[in-house]
């Protein structure tokens, strides 16, 4: 009889390139090609699709970071360039996002840093990177510079622009060839709207993310999830201004009631579950960059993805 | 194709005689457009509308109900493909798997659990829904001995998984009158199995691994009588899944293959990646999930997932607004005011309980957005927090005129003072700090 699928799209998602190996003008050991897609997640009969990208997200300053995470890790987490080379080498990541945590310290004023904290991880791994830059839209400028120059021909990925916030960081990634991750609060509507201010000044569709802001499993979930299936089924049906990658970090999952107030028998598999089950669940949703904090979400997140990706396990590589 | 509602009225007797339970033939008549009603209802509709009406206006997907009593629940009847086109109303039932070869203290060990064991989140109790008795043991008596077991502790819904009528037998003579989930019926066993369903009145599954195979069985076992159906796709891999549920869904809402309007059941417990596939049951239209029992994380996370997609988006959940009581709180105990987003509320009511100490909510109404939603969106203001401290008879209550609000809260305390009169203490932005607070501040 034949029963088929076929939903009749019209769009696809803009394809975004993340990281650049030397051939490509950058140091990276590998590079990725994001995007492409022409229907709904995982429903691609190509061999080969490429299958979402699991990022371990670590920062320079760990004092902002989960307590769990910190005694998982050890002492690897005063070092970024360590941190960032275990990620690739022992957790298996895909990526490597870096928060700038240290500029979060009042008054921060030493730039110089920022740019020897990238050199140290770029050298730590040869994963393509994510930095995540200031909190504080008085040093955004100088910060966002620094970050484009350190990482020049990289293709790394910057965040995070928002509506009110987006000039500096899209100015540093047009002078330095680099991405930029586009968040809004939970609503496809302001998704686009953030996508067309990009583009007037200048930032062109196959170098935005789209953040659409997950909230992590249980507080906010129920929303991102269908944020996620709008901006999919928008793109599909031929918007273009919202037919980029999606990117997910639930970062509240480490710290929601459930997880923090469990024993601390299982406190580290609870807070693996919480990250694997929203991480899975958005891809599930149209996500394609997958941002985890605890080491062990990394290889349950890729053994699923492979059971529902043609082919091959690894991501997209370029 | 679906009908307008007004073409299906053209085809009612238009007596507006209520017998359907509706006030006129054309409010039915709505909600047969909506597939919210059964044409059985109306008593006076010649054959020709029945059958055109009959194929069009039942649900797209039945609706199947599962056990009987208190935990009975039931699946299907939904109509989307993406949840924010409307909603998904049925979550999935949830079923311990439990092998007859198990020793029977175990047995009875996870049917204590499903019937004792419960996570409150968000003021709702989630549980797990039954239990899936598996016959591995081939042998009929022994299937049906672990059925007892199982119902000596509890009145669960069931699923009995076996292939061997004999088997099916044995176990639905002890617990056939409580329409346990018959698990399954294929090619070669299918009249004993749909005699069998008949005769207990059961919901039985039908097992294929090819969409066409389960179209074809389906159709036998309507004709045999059969009409409480379930689907088990037996995917090889959660992409198999993926693709194939999908696809059935897809083609029972539009109505192109009514064949395949049935809800659907996956086995996680056969999965290579059981907790990827009990997410991907839950976010891709399984109705019933069967697992090996969960660990504590597994458990957790996968009720609230399922809370969270089976939560309409569109509609948070909400709490009344007003003053609620912890404890039994006197003149002097403290004010909290917070938002009426029950997740907010139950938090923040939570961590009061457990400091013990008698206080008040003022619960203030932001139409069920969260604190730091509700200051975002310009909807938490002091002219709703006067006006509630007003409507609610605060003043009455509590003899001092101090109000603590939520350290998201804090761009507001200062209008707050103006316009209420009341002093304004700012708490912590996270909830999980208030009790340290009280004793701190209130005290003094
Ligand atoms: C889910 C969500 C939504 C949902 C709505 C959920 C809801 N029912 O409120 C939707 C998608 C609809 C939404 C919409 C918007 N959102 Co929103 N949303 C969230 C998200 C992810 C989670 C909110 C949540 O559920 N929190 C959990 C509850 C329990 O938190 P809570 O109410 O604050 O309670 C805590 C504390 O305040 C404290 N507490 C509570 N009561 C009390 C009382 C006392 C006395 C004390 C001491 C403490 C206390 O205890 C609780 C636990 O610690 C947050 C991000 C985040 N992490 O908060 C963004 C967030 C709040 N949203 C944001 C925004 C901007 C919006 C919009 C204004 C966007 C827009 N322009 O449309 C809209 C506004 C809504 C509207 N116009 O209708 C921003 C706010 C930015 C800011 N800092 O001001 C956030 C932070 C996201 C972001 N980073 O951009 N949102
Ligand atoms: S029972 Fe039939 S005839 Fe009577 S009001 Fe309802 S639809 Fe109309």
């Amino acid at each position: 009889m034949g029963f088929d699928l076929n939903f009749g799209w019209s769009g696809s998602i803009a394809c975004v390139q993340l990281g650049a190996t030397k051939s490509e003008g950058g140091t990276r050991r590998i590079s990725y090609r994001i995007g492409g897609e022409k229907t709904l997640p995982f429903l691609e009969k190509i061999q080969g699709s490429s299958s979402p990208l699991i990022t371990l997200e670590i920062c320079d300053n760990p004092q902002y970071w989960s307590p769990i995470v910190t005694n998982y890790c050890g002492d690897m987490v005063h070092n970024s360039g360590e941190w960032a080379h275990a990620a690739e080498t022992v957790y298996g990541a895909d990526m490597v996002r870096l928060y700038l945590t240290s500029t979060r310290k009042r008054d921060f004023s030493d730039i110089a840093s920022v740019g020897t904290t990238i050199e140290t991880v770029l050298s730590g791994t040869g994963l393509p990177l994510i930095i995540e830059g200031s909190n504080e839209p008085k040093i955004d400028s100088e910060v966002f510079l620094k970050c484009g120059e350190a990482g020049q021909g990289e293709r790394m990925l910057l965040g995070t622009a928002e509506a009110g916030r987006y000039r500096s960081i899209a100015a540093a990634a047009m002078a330095y060839d680099h991405s930029v991750i586009a968040q809004s609060p939970i609503d496809v509507n302001l998704a686009k709207q953030l996508n067309i201010l990009l583009k007037e000044i200048g930032v062109s569709r196959d170098h935005i993310i789209i953040d659409p802001y997950t909230g992590s499993l249980g507080y906010g979930f129920e929303y991102s999830y269908s944020a996620m299936e709008r901006i999919r089924f928008s793109a599909l049906k031929g918007d273009a201004d919202l037919a980029m990658p999606i990117i997910c970090s639930a970062i509240d999952s480490l710290t929601v009631k459930e997880v923090r107030e469990s024993e601390p028998a299982i406190l580290d598999d609870i807070a693996v579950q919480w990250e694997f089950t929203t991480g899975l669940a958005a891809a599930i949703a149209g996500a394609e960059i997958i941002c985890v904090r605890h080491p062990r979400t990394i290889p349950l997140l890729r053994k699923a993805f492979g059971s529902l990706t043609p082919g091959k396990i690894a991501g997209g590589e370029g | 194709m679906a009908l307008k509602a007004l073409d299906i009225y053209k085809l009612l007797p238009r007596k507006n005689c209520k017998e359907c339970g509706d006030p006129t033939c054309l409010t039915f008549a709505m909600k047969l457009a909506g597939g919210k009603a059964d044409i059985s209802l109306c008593p006076y509709l010649d054959e020709e509308a029945k059958s055109v009406l009959g194929a069009t206006t039942r649900p797209p997907i039945r609706l199947v109900k599962l056990g009987i009593g208190e935990h009975s629940f039931a699946v299907g009847e939904e109509f989307v493909l993406y949840r924010h086109e409307k909603t998904f109303y049925h979550p999935p039932g949830i079923m311990f798997r439990v092998p007859d070869t198990m020793p029977p203290y175990e047995i009875s060990g996870v049917t204590a659990r499903v019937r004792d064991e419960f996570f409150t989140r968000v003021g709702a109790d989630l549980r797990f829904n039954g239990i899936a008795i598996e016959n591995a043991s081939g042998s009929a008596e022994i299937f049906a001995r672990a059925v007892g077991t199982v119902e000596k502790i509890a009145d669960l819904p069931l699923v009995l998984v076996t292939a061997d009528p004999a088997a099916l037998s044995a176990a639905l003579a002890l617990c056939g009158t409580y329409r346990p989930l018959i698990h399954a019926a294929t090619p070669e066993n299918r009249t004993e199995f749909c005699a069998l369903a008949k005769q207990h009145d059961c919901p039985l599954v039908v097992k294929g691994k090819t969409i066409d195979e389960l179209a074809q069985l389906t159709r036998d076992c309507t004709s045999d009588g059969v009409q409480d159906l379930i689907l088990d796709l037996f995917p090889a891999s959660l992409r198999d899944f993926m693709i194939r549920s999908t696809t059935i869904r897809q083609l029972a809402i539009t109505r192109a293959a009514p064949d395949l309007g049935y809800p659907v059941l996956l086995d996680a417990s056969l999965m290579e990646l059981p907790d990827a596939a009990i997410t991907l049951g839950i976010t891709k239209y399984a109705s019933v999930i069967i697992s090996a029992p969960l660990s504590p994380a597994s458990a957790k996370a996968a009720l609230t997932l399922r809370q969270n997609i089976y939560t309409d988006p569109q509609k948070p959940i909400q709490m009344n607004p007003g003053l609620y009581r912890i404890g039994n709180p006197g003149k002097d105990a403290p004010v909290l005011m917070t938002v009426n987003f029950s997740l907010t509320f139950f938090t923040l009511q939570g961590y009061l309980e457990s400091t013990r100490l008698p206080c008040f909510m003022l619960i203030v109404d932001t139409e069920g957005l969260s604190v730091l939603t509700a200051v975002a969106a310009g909807k938490l203001s002091e002219t709703l927090v006067n006006d509630s401290i007003k409507k609610f008879a605060l003043e009455d209550e509590v003899s001092h005129r101090i109000l603590i609000i939520p350290g998201y809260a804090s761009p507001l305390s200062g209008r707050i003072e103006d316009l209420t009169g009341w002093k304004v203490l700012v708490g912590p932005r996270d909830a999980a700090e208030i009790g340290e607070f009280l004793h701190e501040e209130w005290k003094k």
